[in-house]
């Protein structure tokens, strides 16, 4: 902790010098506006989502009311209902919640499970990184969609832990191999070989010295997957081998439009919903670019 | 007991291909080097680039994998494992040949030349501070560059810090691996007296690795010149510049520029009669391989490589 301290009094000093990593971020964010806007975009989404989803009853909301089966948007319900008679609306707000969550969730445990898989391999190489690869390689040919269907089927109690679970089953290989090839290259390099000579222990080495180098990849790699997870699981629920519809999910909320009549006469129910995902995905795709370009100087526009 | 003694070292790399993946052959990187280093002497490794200077040394410091032969450091076998004890890694230091890539991009100045002092002595900050301070000073860069990123420096600057840190241990041996080659003529000179300096401050021992015979003859009291991972020539600094036995290192010591324009004519012809002799004899003193012979004593400390009948 004093370390921190202390590089911390450094770094203002020092300000005008040498622009930290967040300046340089900021500057890109500056300069390229729709990032900026995505990134405000995204940061209200957030936290209006998160915040109304609090005095919302999740139960009375899936809870069937057979009264009000396919309300057109009124003053009662902002966006209808659907076949059950169960607000849009509370169901869009609770259902990009929960897709967020799941996003966030599935990219956090992919993103440490990778980066720690990859570091080993990659760091250690040789034998180590031989039986490591196999491994992966073993997980990359499971076929992803029939194993999901099994696991539904079998899990009775379907939620946002168990699927971000099976989720993250299938999709930290990718992460893995990326970090794993940058450990290699940059193991290679002589500051690491330095450190060796110098005394330091591989755990030091590889939290002091390697992944403060690949942090950036990191950071660009896992905001990037975090849009492709929130897709992929409105994917799934949209197949219908995602959430229940006792728990909505903005892919829950997009397969009633798999029911013609509702594709053609019943926008209120998938539009909102569609147009939700669309605009999401893109907006953390934009800013995944501009952290990407900031990470790499040849790229950045600030 | 020498100091510093390496006995038959062989480091081999496999190549492999073919079908899965199998070893077929090995680059014989170095290839029974065997020499003596004395304390506080200067050991000058010279040779072309792929001759295997700087992985002799790398695998002194323990960089390379051996393959087989033994380097004994004060009378301990330090190609085992076991034996590479904390203290044998403050002892044993180096300087490495790539000022930008040997330093850790995202680390200031302080962290960089503090993190030997971090594993090895227990300092408060502000002691810590203080010595990194100091060192900076020993090498000639302000004191309040430590709050600096190896960046804001130049080639020089940063060989300095990597000077500083291989003797903020106040190490005993320091395996230098060409350390002024990526730098600027002008700056090649401050650096290496200020080795020197600290050399005789310190009582350094250096393991010297370069391809300038400039520098070497500048640096070095014993020299030894590699070809394909072998010894040609082995002597003091005497023998090599002015009683070169061997053809490969005549051709490397006519190869010396020299500075004075009267004397251009002179060393044009003496340069073709070298290589007139090399390409004559070259036989007589490469086997069938073109690798050099094993060495035969000339005098006491000279060593050159010769076919067995002399």
């Amino acid at each position: 902790m004093e370390t921190n301290n202390v590089n911390m009094d450094d770094q203002k000093q020092d300000a005008t010098k040498s622009p930290s990593g967040f300046s340089i971020i900021w500057r890109e964010f500056i300069k390229d506006k729709v990032a900026l806007i995505s990134l405000i975009f995204l940061v209200i989404l957030t936290t209006l989502v998160y915040g109304v989803s609090l005095f919302l009853n999740q139960e009375e909301i899936v809870r069937v009311d057979l009264f009000a089966i396919h309300e057109p948007p009124s003053e009662e319900f902002i966006l209808g209902t659907d076949y059950g008679g169960r607000d849009v609306f509370g169901q869009l707000i609770i259902g990009t919640r929960n897709s967020l969550s799941i996003g966030i969730l599935v990219t956090l445990a992919t993103g440490i499970i990778g980066v720690v898989y990859g570091v080993v391999a990659g760091y250690f190489g040789g034998q180590i990184d031989n039986v490591l690869m196999r491994i992966l390689d073993f997980f990359l040919i499971l076929p992803m969609i029939m194993t999901v269907i099994v696991f539904v089927t079998l899990v009775p109690d379907y939620g946002v832990i168990t699927f971000s679970f099976i989720m993250t089953m299938f999709l930290w290989m990718g992460i893995a191999r990326l970090i794993r090839s940058r450990a290699l290259q940059e193991k290679e390099l002589d500051y690491i070989q330095a450190s060796k000579t110098l005394g330091s222990s591989h755990t030091k080495i590889i939290f002091t010295q390697l992944l403060p180098n690949i942090t950036s990849l990191i950071v660009v790699t896992m905001t990037l997957n975090l849009a492709a997870n929130i897709g992929l699981e409105s994917g799934l629920s949209f197949l219908g081998f995602g959430f229940p519809e006792s728990t909505p999910s903005l892919g829950t909320l997009l397969s009633y439009a798999r029911n013609p009549q509702t594709l053609e006469f019943r926008w209120w129910i998938w539009l909102p919903a569609a147009i939700l995902i669309f605009v999401l995905m893109l907006a953390v795709r934009n800013v995944g670019e501009a952290l990407k370009r900031a990470a790499d100087a040849r790229q950045r526009r600030g | 007991m020498a100091f510093l003694e390496v006995k038959d070292l062989k480091v081999h790399f496999p190549i492999k291909g073919g079908i899965l993946n199998r070893t077929i052959d090995h680059v014989r990187a170095v290839d029974g080097v065997t020499f003596e280093v004395e304390q506080g002497k200067t050991y000058g490794l010279v040779g072309e680039s792929g001759s295997g200077k700087t992985t002799t040394g790398r695998a002194v410091i323990g960089l390379n994998h051996v393959t087989s032969g033994k380097v004994f450091y004060e009378g301990t076998d330090i190609t085992k494992k076991q034996s590479k004890t904390k203290a044998l890694r403050k002892d044993i230091q180096m300087i490495f040949q790539d000022p930008y890539s040997s330093l850790n991009p995202r680390k200031r100045v302080l962290d960089v030349i503090a993190e030997p002092l971090r594993n090895f002595e227990k300092l408060s900050k502000q002691e810590e501070k203080k010595r990194v301070q100091e060192l900076l000073e020993l090498v000639g860069l302000s004191p309040e560059a430590i709050v600096k990123y190896p960046h804001e420096f130049s080639g020089g600057q940063r060989q300095r810090i990597g000077v500083a840190r291989a003797i903020a241990l106040r190490p005993k041996l320091i395996i230098a691996d060409e350390p002024v080659s990526a730098l600027d003529v002008s700056v090649q000179a401050q650096v290496l007296n200020f080795m020197q300096d600290i050399q005789q401050e310190l009582g350094l021992t250096y393991l010297f690795i370069s391809h300038d015979l400039g520098i070497v003859k500048h640096m070095c009291d014993d020299i030894a010149i590699m070809y394909r991972g072998r010894y040609v020539e082995q002597g003091t600094r005497d023998d090599i510049f002015n009683n070169p036995q061997h053809i490969y290192t005549k051709r490397l010591v006519s190869a010396i520029p020299d500075i004075n324009p009267r004397n251009r004519e002179k060393q044009f012809h003496f340069r073709e009669e070298v290589q007139r002799e090399f390409e004559h004899s070259y036989d007589d003193y490469f086997d069938n391989e073109g690798l050099a012979y094993g060495l035969q004593p000339i005098s006491g400390s000279h060593y050159v490589a010769l076919p067995e009948k002399g």
